[in-house]
């Protein structure tokens, strides 16, 4: 299962300090830690190579970014959702929640507010709000070497169904996190995300 | 001396020597002109005084004239060696001369550079000879084997044995047969493999874009492949070499002269059980394959007229295995593939005066490929791909003199292509017209320039307007520098039109420029297109690739054993065609089409030094400086929009200096040879250490570009050697390796690592006449 390396520190201090103090003025900095969350099992549904339809149907893989959670099913408290290299959100066409993305590009850790250009949208008929295939989202595949790499410098910005805003970049597709170089589309199971995010719980677009 | 010979041969002046009266100058004694080696040169030419010229009979020899005085200076000039000056009095005291060949194929003269015969020498441009003597020292089977030990060019595996140069990939170099295209191309590259090097006299490597006279393809540069030709009255000649990976390679040749006629065959078979970089992994790097190549050439030589007819066939099988990883099942499936090539080349010219020459030739051929592959559990097709190319062309050229310092050159042609393939709709078929000029001009005994434009008109991407302008001063005998400008194109090939392919498996679709409207609206009549990422009027806008480029240099003879040449040159290629999204669809994956997007420069160094030490030792470096680089790639890192992974797989921002430009490009590249004749025993030995710098090979870091050290091959140097002896009738024995180090490098499938071998070559003509 999942192993989930939840160091929330920074989250527990929040609470700590907006529960004693009460100044704003001498509120000091407060840093988020990122939380890396590794191993999510995603594996797409069985395609017919010949015909390319699809022969058995899997499901999404519901994640709280929130709570830093699986969730079991679709009707839960759910904001991303996995399978094979595509990512949903809870809302529009892929679920009854008011989740949002945007993909914007740049350093994880020098993104320290929402860009005013990000568009956060639904899942919808004329697309998804991290857009599929490879080079449009999150992800590029190289078709020599079959191996799918995330875009470096790719940041996908989400508003969670609580409405605080998060920031996730997603590290592998493949299990246990190997360097790029390592991975061999033979052998290195894949389909296991890894990814590290940061969730601002305080509603405003810092983190 | 003529620089473009119109007029192959020189004028030659036959002297009537009346009387011989004074026999004190010994007239009569008869002076044999030889090659170092000892074989008679019989295209010297004697010149005593200003005005007496005269040719050397067939076997090379002449007689001393009459009336000379003792310092009566004589010189013995021939086509390819350095002339050589004596008085009579030295004369008289020897029975042969030996000329020195110039030094590193100077004296060769070069069909490709301008369609007409010119001498290395005096070419403006760069141009390299591989004589029929490096190659057979190479001990190679393959033309990959001797192009691959050349300065500046490189082998690279994409769907066979392609040629790189000047930092441009095979797509963009012309391959010529004497002279005429050859076809037949998988993912743009020409597989060199499937040229056999037993029936070749001699390769031109003419270097930078020669659009000008050629047309499409020729951007980079041009390979003329010279075959032989029957130069005696009777040769027969079997030849046979065995390697490592049991291959097996087989020549028998016939020749024949008779009055006017002359007839050249050839057969060829080559076999092979291929190699295996991955061993733990199904299926051969290189599959087994066994191929078969025969040539006609049948020619008359009229008084001025000369008409030949060649003919070419090539046969090739392969087969090998490939696993299938779905998810966790494996499975093995069975590949084979055929190709099949024919040319077919008549020639007719027509020398009316010494002036003119008119020249009408075509060249047909066709090229055919076809691959299966099938699951070997349950024999179910996986794929089947058929592909078939007719070429057509025809061309006449008009060669006029128009005084003794300017030959005229007009061409013009028309070629027809039709193509079917199961990834295209029905046929296809393109047509072409073209024109092209050529001014070759010497000014004066140390200038000349040659300029050129062709214009070509294509059924399917328009107009192009081809110029070049190439000049070289000769500041000395021994220090010449020349420059080159031109322009080069590649036409959109058939896939980048025509293809129409979808993945079932992974659901996404490819169009040609020419498909992808129909194919659109089609996808859009079945709901299945989300939005389009282009406006659809830019579909079907394929232009040409188009370049400009410089190629600068030298050739210093610092003595008549010490030659150093150099060649600077840039590439500024744009429009270059590549893939891009044009419609995402319901099923999340997108169809793609071609469209001109990147613009890429190379630019480097060429440079080679070769040293005769004595007449029986030869050394010789070649080096190679290349730097090759996505001009849109480094805009994008200067504006800090590339980022990479480290190997926690965070990201970071790419530097500049972090970019190692294309792919599969060596920075450095070189060579060094050496060839030793020993005296005593007769045995040539060529050693050669063929070097190929570190290149990166692919995208690890997954930013598609190459700025990481994970994504470099490391660089190798391969030490080939060969030893051969020639025997008293002509039988030569050989024995050698390649990669006798055995560095192999998984990034490069087309090297083997150690490969031994043996050969020998019967001349049945001596062998039976000497019996």
């Amino acid at each position: 299962m999942n192993k989930m390396n939840g160091l929330l520190t920074g989250l527990l201090g929040l609470t700590i300090f907006t529960n004693c103090e009460t100044n704003d003025d001498d509120q000091p900095e407060i840093i988020l830690d990122a939380v890396t969350v590794e191993n999510i099992h995603a594996p797409n549904d069985v395609i017919d190579r010949a015909t390319g339809e699809v022969t058995e149907v899997r499901p999404f893989r519901y994640f709280s970014l929130e709570k830093n959670e699986l969730v079991e099913s679709q009707g839960g408290n759910w904001d991303v959702g996995f399978k094979g290299t595509t990512i949903i959100v809870n809302s529009g066409t892929s679920g009854s929640g008011s989740a949002r993305a945007a993909v914007v590009s740049g350093i994880f850790d020098e993104l320290d507010e929402v860009p005013a250009s990000a568009s956060f949208v639904s899942d919808g008929s004329g697309g998804m709000a991290i857009p599929t295939g490879s080079g449009n989202g999150w992800y590029n595949y190289n078709s020599s070497t079959r191996v799918i790499s995330p875009i470096p410098g790719r940041i996908l910005l989400f508003k969670t169904n609580g409405g605080n805003y998060a920031k996730v970049e997603i590290l592998s597709y493949y299990q246990n996190n190997p360097p790029l170089a390592e991975v061999s589309s033979g052998t290195t199971p894949g389909a296991f995300y890894t990814f590290r995010y940061i969730l601002q719980p305080d509603g405003s677009k810092n983190f | 001396m003529n620089r473009f010979n119109l007029n192959k041969y020189k004028k030659v002046l036959l002297l009537t020597f009346l009387i011989a009266a004074e026999a004190a100058a010994f007239p009569g004694d008869l002076i044999s002109i030889k090659d170092r080696s000892g074989n008679p040169i019989p295209h010297a030419v004697v010149h005593i005084g200003k005005d007496s010229v005269f040719a050397v009979s067939r076997e090379g020899a002449f007689e001393i004239p009459p009336q000379l005085g003792p310092n009566q200076w004589v010189e013995i000039t021939a086509l390819g060696y350095d002339s050589r000056l004596i008085q009579v009095k030295e004369l008289h005291l020897v029975t042969t001369l030996n000329l020195q060949e110039k030094i590193g194929q100077l004296g060769e003269v070069v069909v490709s550079a301008t369609r007409t015969d010119r001498s290395v020498e005096n070419l403006p441009m760069p141009v390299t000879i591989i004589g029929r003597k490096q190659i057979q020292e190479t001990g190679g089977m393959r033309l990959s084997e001797v192009l691959r030990e050349q300065t500046g060019l490189q082998v690279v595996g994409n769907h066979g044995s392609g040629l790189q140069m000047q930092g441009l990939s095979s797509d963009y170099i012309l391959i010529l047969l004497d002279g005429e295209p050859l076809i037949g191309r998988t993912a743009g590259t020409f597989d060199l493999d499937r040229i056999s090097v037993s029936n070749i006299e001699r390769i031109e490597v003419l270097r930078g874009p020669s659009s000008a006279i050629y047309g499409s393809e020729a951007m980079a540069g041009v390979i003329n492949i010279i075959t032989k030709n029957s130069q005696k009255k009777v040769t027969a000649t079997l030849e046979s070499r065995y390697r490592s990976f049991n291959t097996l390679d087989v020549s028998g040749e016939v020749g024949l002269n008779k009055e006017d006629w002359n007839l050249y065959a050839f057969f060829n078979r080559f076999s092979t059980d291929g190699f295996d970089l991955t061993p733990g992994e199904p299926g051969k790097t290189q599959s087994p394959y066994q191929a078969n190549t025969a040539q006609i050439k049948l020619g008359r030589k009229m008084n001025k007229w000369d008409l030949k007819v060649y003919g070419r066939f090539y046969s090739e099988n392969s087969d090998n295995i490939m696993q299938v990883v779905d998810g966790t099942t494996r499975q093995l499936v069975d590949m084979t593939g055929d190709r099949l090539e024919l040319n077919l080349n008549p020639t007719v010219s027509f020398r009316p005066n010494e002036n003119w020459l008119l020249t009408m030739r075509s060249m047909s051929s066709v090229f055919e490929t076809n691959t299966l592959m099938e699951f070997q559990e349950d024999r179910k097709v996986l794929d089947e791909q058929d592909f078939r190319q007719n070429y057509h062309r025809t061309e006449l050229q008009v060669d006029h003199q128009l005084d003794s310092k300017q030959l005229l050159t007009i061409g013009m042609g028309h070629l027809a292509e039709t193509v079917s393939a199961t990834r295209y709709d029905d046929d296809n078929r393109f047509d072409a017209g073209y024109i092209f000029l050529q001014h070759q001009w010497d000014p004066t005994g140390k200038w000349n320039i040659v300029t050129g434009v062709r214009g070509d008109l294509h059924s399917q991407y328009g107009e192009r307007l081809s110029p070049k302008i190439s000049g070289m001063y000769a500041f000395s005998d021994s220090f010449s520098w020349q420059m080159s400008l031109g322009a080069g194109f590649k036409a959109p090939d058939f896939r980048q039109l025509l293809l129409n392919f979808n993945n079932a498996a992974a659901g996404y679709y490819v169009f040609g420029a020419n498909m992808v409207q129909a194919g659109i609206e089609r996808l859009q009549a079945q709901g299945l297109v989300q939005q389009l990422l282009l406006d659809p009027t830019q579909f079907g806008q394929l232009q040409a690739e188009s370049s400009q480029a410089i190629n600068t240099g030298f050739r210093w003879k610092i003595s008549k054993d010490l030659l150093f040449q150099g060649n600077f040159f840039q590439n500024n290629i744009s429009n270059l065609i590549e893939t891009a999204p044009v419609a995402r669809l319901a099923s999340g994956q997108n169809a793609f089409s071609y469209f001109n997007i990147a613009n890429v420069i190379t630019r480097g160094a060429e440079l080679d030094w070769t040293y005769r030490i004595t007449d029986d030792l030869q050394l010789s470096f070649g080096y190679m400086l290349l730097d090759a680089r996505d001009l849109d790639v480094m805009d994008r890192i200067s504006n800090g929009e590339i980022f990479r992974r480290d190997s926690q797989n965070r990201t970071q921002r790419v530097n500049r200096s972090d970019y190692g430009g294309l792919f599969n490009r060596s920075r450095h590249s070189g060579n060094i040879k050496i060839s030793y004749k020993e005296p005593y025993s007769g045995i040539n030995v060529a050693l050669r250490g063929i070097y190929r710098g570190r290149f990166g090979f692919g995208d690890i870091n997954g930013n598609l570009i190459l700025d990481d050290p994970a994504e470099y091959a490391k660089g190798l140097t391969s030490w080939n050697l060969t030893l051969n002896k020639s025997l008293q009738n002509g039988i030569l024995v050989e024995v050698g390796g390649f990669n006798l180090t055995n560095q192999t490098n998984i990034y490069d499938p087309t090297n083997p690592g150690t490969m031994l071998f043996l050969g020998a070559k019967l001349p049945l003509h001596q062998v039976l006449h000497s019996n």
